[in-house]
């Protein structure tokens, strides 16, 4: 069974499935904040990225924003068909609304993200 | 540098016309030093020459088939949005560290901006509006032109378009400590430029209102600070002379053909 999520900071939330590899996505509360998307632009597969580097551009409306990776390691896969159904992420965020699924090069840099509550505190901080 | 304390003030520049690339970057810089600073920092500007700016996704193709702007000198924004033709606006970017409250939500920095504007320009017997925003099928995306789209918050006044004639319209780049967003206030329709391109400004259709642009601004601005608690405090320096070092480095990716065709 796949772990819970963790979160980094800036809104991505990454979890360890059983095969090893980790997959990323945006958190709800960040794709709502972003509203009606127009476009996004997701890595390269096999792009090598560090913990906190852009892997990615997504522009809405009134916004282009870029989101990270939580964890350093290798792009293996990206969900080819969300640039063509951006509503995706809004329906399903956690799940069918994946970025892309990297290969870490240190689990432990998991350990330095937050947990679920740890986030939900974040986001309850956030300017409104 | 600025005096006030980032809790009370809001500082501004104005700043000498200059290329897109030396504009872009500029900006770019202005969000790293609100960063530093720990405050909101706005940039009020102009342009060289007429220049054809795209939002930071919008196709190059679709510029270079624009017969009303395929000649003039193109800069690819870091901010989303639509193409505007700068040389008769009055540009600003404003800068804001992420922890602000002006960091929130996208719609947050772009209603501080926007509902001032509304105020001031009733000052001056205008009636504008927030426009309320098209709905999804209307796919303004598809449109060259920010002053063809429509999206909430808008700011529109009466004319020619039967839902209001936008005169300012804002887009963002929402980076890791700071949000940059910049804007647009049409002041003359574009000279130069063949009719599609060629959107009316606040003077075209309200002469009084905006006769002195630098008046206005000042005035906006002020109540942009006031409604946030902040006092206005205009910089004596132009800002890119603060930093000509950093921006002249950050210019030459902007002009770089590879970041102008990225889409």
């Amino acid at each position: 069974m796949a772990a819970a999520p963790k979160f980094a900071k800036t809104h991505e939330w990454i979890r360890l499935d059983d095969d090893g590899l980790a997959t990323v996505g945006i958190s709800a509360y960040a794709v709502e904040a972003l509203t009606d998307l127009v476009f996004m632009q997701l890595p390269a597969v096999g792009r090598t990225v560090k913990a906190g580097e852009s892997i990615g551009e997504i522009e809405s409306v009134k916004a282009v924003s870029d989101f990270y990776a939580p964890v350093s390691g290798e792009v293996v896969e990206v969900n080819a068909a969300l640039p063509s159904t951006l509503e995706t992420l809004g329906q399903d965020p956690y799940g069918s609304g994946w970025l892309v699924k990297l290969r870490p090069a240190d689990t432990a840099e998991l350990a330095a993200l937050l947990d679920q509550a740890a986030y939900d505190a974040l986001v309850k901080s956030q300017p409104h | 540098m600025p005096s006030d304390s980032p809790t009370t003030g809001l500082v501004a520049w104005w700043d000498e016309p200059a290329s897109g690339p030396e504009n872009m970057a500029a900006d770019e810089v202005l969000a790293a030093e609100a960063v530093r600073l720990g405050r909101p920092l706005v940039r009020l500007y102009g342009w060289a020459t007429t220049t054809f700016s795209l939002g930071a996704f919008q196709r190059f193709a679709d510029a270079a088939a624009a017969e009303a702007v395929a000649t003039l000198p193109l800069v690819r924004r870091p901010s989303g949005g639509g193409g505007i033709v700068h040389g008769s606006d009055l540009t600003y970017a404003v800068a804001v560290p992420r922890e602000h409250p002006w960091g929130g939500e996208p719609q947050v920095l772009y209603d501080a901006f926007h509902e001032a504007l509304v105020a001031e320009l009733g000052h001056r017997g205008v009636a504008a509006r927030l426009h309320p925003g098209r709905p999804p099928e209307a796919d303004d995306e598809a449109r060259l032109f920010c002053f063809d789209r429509r999206a909430r918050g808008d700011l529109v006044v009466p004319g020619p378009a039967p839902d209001g004639h936008k005169i300012l319209g804002s887009a963002q780049r929402r980076l890791k400590a700071a949000v940059l967003q910049h804007g647009s206030l049409l002041l003359a329709a574009p000279r130069g430029v063949a009719q599609a391109a060629a959107h009316p400004g606040l003077t075209d259709l309200f002469p009084a209102a905006a006769a002195d642009g630098r008046d206005l601004a000042t005035a906006w601005l002020a109540l942009v600070a006031g409604a946030a608690g902040l006092r206005l405090e205009f910089a004596p320096a132009h800002f890119r002379s603060l930093h000509p070092a950093a921006i002249a480095a950050t210019a030459e990716r902007f002009a770089d053909p590879a970041w102008l065709r990225r889409r």
